[in-house]
Order: C-alpha cells, then sequence, then structure tokens
C-alpha cells in the first residue's frame, strides 16, 4: 500500500482488470482512474463475487418500503396522526479496521453505519453491535481487540447520542486473528419524508455539495485494504488505511442534518443525499450520479482539504469519515450551505470542516475530475459504476453431522454452574454496561434485559421498534448453511420474545477467501440458507454486507458467520413484555422444538462431545411464534425468553436473575430429562395456561416463591447461580 | 402564565430533544436554543443544561464550555435568582464555571466531577436519586416531598465529586448536597452509587438554592414507556418516575 502521500500506484486491481480497463478507455488510465477503478472495482464496493449469489435472498414484502441497493433499507412501521411511519436499517461489518486498530476500527464501523440511516432522511434512533471477538484471554492481542472495539463502539456511539440497543459477543479462537465488528443501526423517518441516494429526475446541472470534515489523507485504500487477506507483517502499515474517528463533529452534522431535512419538507423539494464511505469522494459522487442516469463533474480544488498538497487520487479516493453528499438545485443549495456552515457553525467545530459546492451533475453520463485546470480522470458513468462480475469456483458445502453419540449421563449439578459460566452464556454487562442505552429517552427495555431491545421512537406514539441480533459460531464452525437458517430463526425468535411482530431482516456475511473454492462454498451456502429461512418466513431482508477474506495468515477462514438482525414493531409498547419472572405459581411452558440433540450447544462444548445439529421446521416454527404471540396479545404472559445458547434452563434462569435484581423473590421448579439442549423455542411465564393451544407445548414446571431453582429435584441458589453467571466477563472487561 | 424556560445547545450536547420534551409534557414551556443563537437568551426565565459532550469534554468534561457565550447569559441569570437545572454534562459544566456548589465568590470551580473510580470509563446504570435537603432548601424541589426518591440513568465516565476535604466540609456543612444515590428503598451505601461519588453525591445545590446540578438523567426514565414494569397509571405516554423532578421545576418557573 501506498502510504496516502506520495500517491503510488500500487493498487490491487487484476491484470485482467487491468486490461479491460485500457481497453475501453483506449488509452493508459490515468494514476487518479487508476486508484478510482482500484476502488470501485474492490470487493468491498463492487460485491463482485458475492453480488449475484445475494441476488437469491427475498427482498420484497408488503412491509418493504425500500429494500436493498441503497445505503439502507426501510420497512414499514405504522401510521401515528394519519402519518405513515418506517425503521431504517443498516448493516455493515469494519471487520479488518478494527483488527488493525480497534477503537478507531469499531467506532469508525458506527460512525459509518450511523451515516447509512441519516442520509436517507431518517432520524438516527439506536444501534446494535454484533461481535466475534478471540479468545477471551485478558492478556494478548485478541484481549487487546476485545476491549478496544467495545471502547471505540461505546466512545463514539454515547458521543453522538444514539443508544445501542441490542448486540451479542462471541468468543473464540477462530477470530483471534480475524475478530468480526458488524454494526447495525435505526431510524425513524415520515416515508414521505424518504430521501434516495440517487439523483432524482431533473437532477441536470443541480449542484454537489460536499458536507463534513475536511478531507485528509486517512483511509486512503481503504476499500481495497478491505478486499485484501491481513498480514500481521503489514498490518502497521495498513493501519494508514485505516479512517480516523470524529464522534463531536458527526454529533452535530447529524443535527445540522436534521435541520436540512425540516428546510426540505417545508419547501416540497426532492434531493438525494449518500454517505461517503468506501472509495471516498469518487466513490459516493459516481454512484448517486450514475445511478439516477446522469454523469458528473466535480472539481477537486473545490474541496475543503485538511492539509495542502495532496495528490488528487487522495482527494478522489481517499476515506476520511465525517461526509456525506448532497444533490441539491441551486437556490436550495444556498440556504443548506448556511444551515451547515453558519447556524451550525461547521468551520468552528473541526478544522476547516465545511459545507461547499464541488461539482455539478450533468446529463452526459460521463465522471470527469478536473484538478488545478487540468482534467485528471474522464470515463463512462456505467463503466466505473455499473457491477462487474467475478464467477469463482465453488465447493459444495457437505453438511458435517456430528456422529449420534450415545449422551452421558448428564449431571445437571456441576454442568449447570459450568454451562452459566461458559464465554458464550455468561453476562454481557461488563460491554453493554459502557455503551449509552437511553439517551434520546426512548427506550423501553434497554440492552441486556431482554431477548431484544424496544424503543418507542416516536414522540407521542404508542408505535415501538425492536431489534435483535444473531448468529451463532458454533454452528458455524459446523454448517455455514445451517448456522444462516438458525441465525434467521434466533433473531426473529428474539424479538417475538418481546412482544413484537416481526417485520424484517438486515444481514452481514463474514466470511473467508473467495478465491479458495472451500471457503467460498461456505458463502454460497450460506447464502442458500439465508435466502432459505427468510422466505419461508416471509421476512424480507432489506439491506446487508458483505465481507470477504476474513482469513488467518495460516490460510484458514474464520467460522462460518452469517450475522443477523431482525426488526419488529409493537403496535402499543405497553404490550411490551417485561423482564423477570413475575409471580409465584405461573405455569413454565416450553413453545416450539424440544428435540434432545446437542450439536453445537454449549453443552457439547462443554462435555468435549458431538453431535448431530437441531433438525428446523419451518412449519412448526410459525405455529410455535403464532401461540407466542396469541397468548402475548391475550395478557396472559407475565415473562418470555427465547430459548438459546445454554437451553431453556439458562432461559429460566435469566428470567430468575432479572426478577432477583428487581428485588422479587421468585424461582422456580422445572422437570426436563437434559434442560441444557438448545434446539430451540420459548419459555414462558403464563398465568393461565387453559386458552393455550397445548399442540407442541410442554409443561415443564412453575414458579415458587424464595430464590431457589429446582432441577430435577437438585436445589440451586439463585444468588450464587447469579454470581456464577456474572463474573466471567469482568476480567476482560475490568 | 408559566416563564419560559431555555435549554442551550452547545456543539456536542447531545439530550437536548428529550430534556425538552419531557418538560413539556411537564406543562412548562421549554425550547432549544442554539449556540449560534445564543444573544437571544437574555430573555428566558429559566434555563435546562442538558446532558451531552460539549465541546467534546476537551480538557474536562464542561471546562470549555464553561467558558462558552452561552454560559454568560446562564451565569447572569443565576445571579439574579433565575433557575438553571445542569443535569449530567450541565451539571459538569455548572461545576466548571463555579455556580455550584457556589461555596467561593465568583465563577471559580472548588470541586469537580472527575473520572469514576473504581471502574475509570463511560458507566450506563438505572439508579435511584434520594433528596437529602429540605425540598424547600431548593425552589426547583420545592413540590418534591420530603426524601423523595427520583429514578433516573447515570450515563456518564466522569460524574465522581471530587473537593479537598475542606471542600467537601463546606458543601455538607452549607446544605449544597442536594442528592445522594440511593437503592430502591431509599437506603444509602457504597453499592448504590455507580461512580465512586464523595459523600454519595449524586447532585449538588447552590447557596441561594436556585442553580441544581445533577449527574443522573432523570429524562431517561421520565414516562411510563421507560419503565413499563413500574407503569404509573395506565398511560405508557404519560410523564411518571424521574419526571417528578421536572414538574417540580417547572412549578417553580411559573
Amino acid at each position: 500500500m501506498g502510504n496516502g502521500l506520495t500517491g503510488a500506484p500500487d493498487v490491487a486491481l487484476r491484470d485482467d482488470e487491468l486490461q479491460r480497463i485500457r481497453e475501453r478507455l483506449g488509452r493508459e488510465p490515468t494514476t487518479v482512474e487508476l486508484h478510482a477503478f482500484d476502488a470501485q472495482w474492490s470487493e468491498h464496493c463492487s460485491y463482485k463475487s458475492s453480488r449475484h449469489h445475494l441476488k437469491r435472498l427475498p427482498a420484497d414484502g408488503s412491509t418493504v418500503v425500500i429494500g436493498p441497493g441503497e445505503d439502507a433499507g426501510a420497512l414499514h412501521l405504522g401510521v401515528h396522526d394519519g402519518v405513515r411511519y418506517a425503521v431504517v436499517i443498516a448493516h455493515e461489518s469494519h471487520n479488518h479496521p478494527s483488527q488493525i486498530v480497534p477503537f478507531e476500527g469499531a467506532a469508525t464501523g458506527i460512525g459509518g453505519i450511523v451515516r447509512d440511516v441519516l442520509c436517507m432522511g431518517a432520524e438516527v434512533i439506536g444501534v446494535a453491535d454484533p461481535l466475534r471477538l478471540g479468545t477471551n484471554d485478558a492478556k494478548g492481542h485478541p484481549g487487546y481487540v476485545a476491549r478496544g472495539v467495545v471502547d471505540g463502539i461505546g466512545g463514539y456511539g454515547n458521543a453522538i447520542g444514539v443508544p445501542n440497543i441490542a448486540g451479542d459477543a462471541y468468543f473464540e479462537r477462530g477470530f483471534n486473528e480475524n475478530c468480526l465488528v458488524n454494526v447495525v443501526a435505526l431510524g425513524i423517518v415520515r416515508e414521505d419524508d424518504l430521501i434516495h441516494s440517487y439523483a432524482p429526475k431533473g437532477a441536470e446541472d443541480w449542484e454537489i455539495v460536499l458536507v463534513g470534515k475536511a478531507t485528509d489523507p486517512s483511509g486512503f485504500g481503504g476499500a481495497s485494504f478491505s478486499s485484501l487477506t491481513l498480514d500481521a507483517q503489514e498490518s502497521e502499515v495498513n493501519k494508514g488505511a485505516v479512517q480516523v474517528p470524529d464522534p463531536f463533529l458527526k454529533n452535530v452534522l447529524m443535527r445540522a442534518s436534521y435541520r436540512v431535512f425540516g428546510l426540505l419538507r417545508e419547501r416540497k423539494i426532492v434531493a438525494a443525499f449518500k454517505d461517503l464511505g468506501a472509495g471516498g469522494i469518487m466513490g459516493c459522487s459516481a454512484e448517486i450520479t450514475a445511478q439516477g442516469g446522469y454523469g458528473a463533474e466535480i472539481d477537486l480544488d473545490k474541496v475543503n482539504v485538511a492539509i495542502e498538497g495532496m495528490p488528487p487520487e487522495v482527494i478522489a479516493v481517499g476515506e476520511t469519515q465525517e461526509r456525506l453528499l448532497w444533490l441539491l438545485p441551486a437556490d436550495v443549495a444556498t440556504d443548506v450551505l448556511r444551515i451547515y456552515n453558519e447556524e451550525f457553525t461547521l468551520p468552528q467545530v473541526a478544522h476547516n470542516a465545511r459545507a461547499a459546492v464541488i461539482g455539478r451533475v450533468t446529463a452526459q453520463r460521463r465522471y470527469v475530475l478536473r484538478y488545478r485546470g487540468a482534467t485528471v480522470m474522464d470515463v463512462e458513468s456505467d463503466f466505473l459504476t455499473g457491477s462487474i462480475r467475478d464467477e469463482l469456483p465453488y465447493t459444495e458445502v457437505i453438511r458435517h453431522q456430528g456422529a449420534v453419540q450415545e449422551l452421558p449421563a448428564v449431571d445437571i449439578e456441576t454442568l449447570f454452574p459450568a454451562v452459566l459460566a461458559h464465554r458464550d452464556v455468561a453476562s454481557r454487562e461488563p460491554i453493554y454496561r459502557r455503551y449509552d442505552a437511553v439517551v434520546r429517552g426512548c427506550t423501553v427495555l434497554p440492552r441486556g434485559t431482554a431477548d431484544a431491545g424496544v424503543l418507542a421512537p416516536i414522540p407521542g406514539s404508542r408505535l415501538g421498534v425492536a431489534l435483535a441480533v444473531a448468529g451463532n459460531p458454533r454452528y458455524g464452525r459446523i454448517d455455514s448453511g445451517f448456522a444462516a437458517e438458525f441465525a434467521v430463526l434466533e433473531a426473529m425468535r428474539a424479538v417475538v420474545a418481546v412482544g413484537a411482530r416481526p417485520l424484517g431482516l438486515s444481514d452481514c456475511l463474514n466470511f473467508g477467501n473467495p478465491r479458495k473454492p472451500d471457503q467460498y462454498g461456505e458463502f454460497v451456502a450460506a447464502v442458500d440458507g439465508l435466502g432459505r429461512a427468510a422466505t419461508r418466513l416471509d421476512l424480507p431482508i432489506v439491506s446487508g454486507n458483505v465481507s470477504l477474506y476474513n482469513e488467518s495468515a495460516d490460510g484458514s477462514a474464520v467460522p462460518a458467520s452469517t450475522i443477523v438482525a431482525c426488526v419488529g414493531v409493537l403496535e402499543d409498547v405497553a404490550q411490551v413484555v417485561t423482564p423477570g419472572l413475575k409471580e409465584t405459581r405461573s405455569a413454565l411452558l416450553w413453545i416450539g422444538s424440544r428435540e434432545l440433540v446437542v450439536g453445537g450447544s454449549v453443552l457439547a462444548e462443554v462435555l468435549g462431545i458431538e453431535g448431530p445439529l437441531p433438525s428446523i421446521s419451518y412449519g412448526a416454527e410459525r405455529t410455535a411464534v403464532g401461540i407466542v404471540r396469541d397468548a402475548i396479545a391475550r395478557g396472559v404472559v407475565r415473562s418470555c425468553r427465547a430459548i438459546r445458547d445454554g437451553g431453556v434452563l439458562t432461559a429460566v434462569a435469566r428470567l430468575a436473575f432479572d426478577a432477583h435484581l428487581r428485588g422479587r423473590a421468585i424461582g422456580a421448579e422445572i422437570d426436563f430429562g437434559n434442560p441444557l439442549c438448545e434446539a430451540g423455542g420459548f419459555l414462558c411465564e403464563v398465568s393461565d395456561d387453559s386458552e393455550i393451544d397445548l399442540t407442541g407445548t410442554l409443561r415443564i414446571g412453575e414458579t415458587i416463591g424464595g430464590s431457589e431453582l429446582v432441577v430435577n429435584g437438585i436445589r440451586f441458589s439463585i444468588p450464587q447461580l447469579y454470581a456464577v453467571w456474572s463474573q466471567p466477563l469482568a476480567e476482560l472487561y475490568p | 402564565m408559566s416563564g419560559k424556560i431555555a435549554v442551550p445547545v452547545f456543539p456536542g450536547t447531545n439530550s437536548e430533544d428529550e430534556t425538552v420534551r419531557l418538560l413539556g409534557d411537564c406543562g412548562g414551556d421549554a425550547e432549544l436554543v442554539h449556540w449560534s443563537d445564543a444573544e437571544r437568551l437574555g430573555t428566558y426565565d429559566a434555563y435546562v443544561l442538558s446532558g451531552g459532550f460539549a465541546y467534546e469534554d476537551r480538557i474536562r468534561a464542561g471546562a470549555i464550555a464553561a467558558h462558552d457565550r452561552i454560559m454568560d447569559f446562564v451565569a447572569h441569570a443565576a445571579e439574579r435568582g433565575k433557575l438553571v437545572l445542569g443535569i449530567c454534562n450541565g451539571a459538569q459544566i455548572l461545576l466548571e464555571a463555579g455556580l455550584v456548589p457556589g461555596t467561593s465568590v465568583g465563577r471559580k470551580p472548588t470541586a469537580a466531577f472527575a473520572k469514576n473510580a473504581p471502574e475509570p470509563h463511560f458507566v450506563c446504570r438505572h439508579v435511584y436519586m434520594r433528596l437529602a435537603v429540605e425540598p424547600s432548601r431548593s425552589a426547583i424541589t420545592a413540590a418534591l416531598p420530603k426524601d423523595a426518591l427520583v429514578p433516573a440513568w447515570a450515563a456518564h465516565a466522569e460524574g465522581r465529586l471530587a473537593a479537598t476535604p475542606q471542600r467537601l466540609d463546606e458543601i455538607v456543612a452549607g446544605d449544597h448536597l442536594a442528592f445522594v444515590y440511593a437503592h430502591n428503598d431509599g437506603t444509602v451505601d457504597a453499592a448504590a452509587v455507580p461512580n465512586g461519588s464523595a459523600l454519595g453525591c449524586a447532585g449538588l445545590v447552590n447557596r441561594a438554592g436556585n442553580v441544581l446540578a445533577i449527574m443522573p438523567h432523570p429524562e431517561r426514565d421520565g414516562w411510563n414507556f421507560n419503565h413499563p414494569d413500574r407503569c404509573e397509571g395506565t398511560d405508557v405516554l404519560a410523564p411518571s418516575g424521574g419526571a417528578a423532578l421536572f414538574r417540580s421545576f417547572v412549578v417553580a418557573v411559573a
């Protein structure tokens, strides 16, 4: 990689790609063009080896307002005061940067995803952070990464004033050299105020307005960097490709942009707004114009820069954070500049930050860059931004079923505490207590108290939004396709468990090297699994991201990691299922799959055994969801949890812990063969099971007074179990 | 006719909208005033400095904002007896500006909200603040019951009251310790304190009683939907919980 200042033409384009460019241009590309194509044709921007597979994912449905293809998707949330509202969702990864410089990498991940939601014209209402981290050893590089990532997410999200409402963390050796930092952001918007990230009809001669931080050399080469396998020796060099976060400036940019949204609404202007991500000014301005059927002419001398003397390719392609791009009619642009520069004083908030007109939209579909009077880039817009495709060979994934072993006698007395203390089950509070969960005053269920976070995002409205994430790497290691399907099920169940109706999904596919047929095969199998589950459950996928090349120095890939976020709606937040067991003598019902298999479970890890994976029946799943939703609607559900890592017994324990923390001395007595199996389903505390369809439902016990869990006759103290569960991550996150 | 309340916005403020909204839902007449519009601040009857990271909390939380043009108006108003409530970053700014605890003459800080201990990082945790002075000690708390427990969220990295032993004695002797952290039954011990604050301090009031600085955010536990398991009455959208302090403030402004 170049150091960002010399403009050395060391790019990641392959020879065949270079040849294609030469032939199309009929000449050698300029240095600027070379870097532009390098970014735009990188895996990161072009999805060249993934896009044709992603077409198999369901993107339509009655709830879809905006499907995939823009910076974020949008789902219809409901109507308040006669106005239709949508919830906007975006989902990305910031894996490579976070492995190199964890704090900055994770912080800019939040910064970028927030811009993706903001540029749809939405107010940003929440973020989530599914993390896959190395083994939870406080010392050593994985521990440094694990702490830095969490500090970066908190440091950024807290400062911009967006609550962190969902997330998860898995710790495992397979992520030691490649952490996965996925970020999800939610926004709320009136559907008639949505802003698209492409030029609308009639945009010819409109102004192109760049707004935000002064362009600097940081993040030069970021797009192609993200599309390469990390090499530890290169990491010092690659640090130059990571961007620098500025949440302080972002805070002001967000508020100023909200003011601009108000202006556009008043004047009934349809504009275009887009985040600057990979490929910088070039990538953003080329796509926003080309996708509307236009070209662009940009004068790089009009770009506000942090230091003088940067070569044009760095100004054009560098990935300085905290920047966005508007397309606006000239008279509106003047007012927008005034809002950013005078009312919100951007130039005083950060060195040379501002909104500036840097070019105009043209009818010819050419992308033209000028610098010091010379034309340094002049190419067909569609050639630059059009889809390119790499048909790569892949190996079909053979589903790896663990041998059916006779389950050893399960000694609950020792295994239950061991499961609660397992790294995948233990309390995440040491992580999420560093995140502001309640800023904006809209939080209904903060992170950690339930399976999904819940917000009441519209002032004066009872509408609620639920968000949950899932993606279990223990399954990913065994079977990529199954793991993807199961991630959809787990995210959906989590949203149902708080009383919400699932609306749709976002995803991020985190995989290894697409040029290795076995690793690419895992990716393809995951797309199939994801598509199958989403289709069968009628859940459209409206936003997504692919992160490839998550590969270690020894050539092995991360565990197959399809990470899914599910958004749900509560028609009335008063219907939310609140945390913790509520009363004694409630029935405890297990609704849904109760298969006694251990493949991929925490129990299997603790015992060091293998076994078959749970089977998936979409019909049974829909029935279970129907029973739970119906029981919640009739008000008989006192508390509920989706059954996930650690099995039904862990779900009961979590409900008991939440009661304990609220001063309610309520325990439970349950009787079930192996309550540490993780096949799925829901655990519900109900006041009255007389009207519940008990087909596929099992009463496994009831709540009792006092602070004990009695499991198959063995007594556990809830405060003691709580201590076992709450401690394990405290050393890593002091 | 109630008085007009300004919620000033510094670059970096982040809790302004919910603060204005809860003041409104409690019957107040509140609006935002941005930094570029600071000259308007002279015309208000009361001020609420909301949470956030004004000026990025450079140097120390609140240190830069304390010298902002906005604070010229706020300090002038405070000297004339107008009501000023600072929440979280707003409280840090009031301390840095020397407006609370007000044990010295002039705008000089005599105490600080320092880095949390023993966890020296941002902590987000639900808390209760117990009124530790007579309600009438401050006009802002006058409508609260004696020993009132106000639910709120602590969400800060720098909220530990720190001062010399002599200054701490003055805070106690001068009846400046307005709120202490407590459990939900009103009991007070170290486990109830999220940040190691001296005296278990959650809030300080100035000598005259018209300026109150609190670290936790009552507005984040200010409506029934913020605490659905402690719903007061049937309307999930109604102000409740932490709103008690905002109501008392609004009553005092009227």
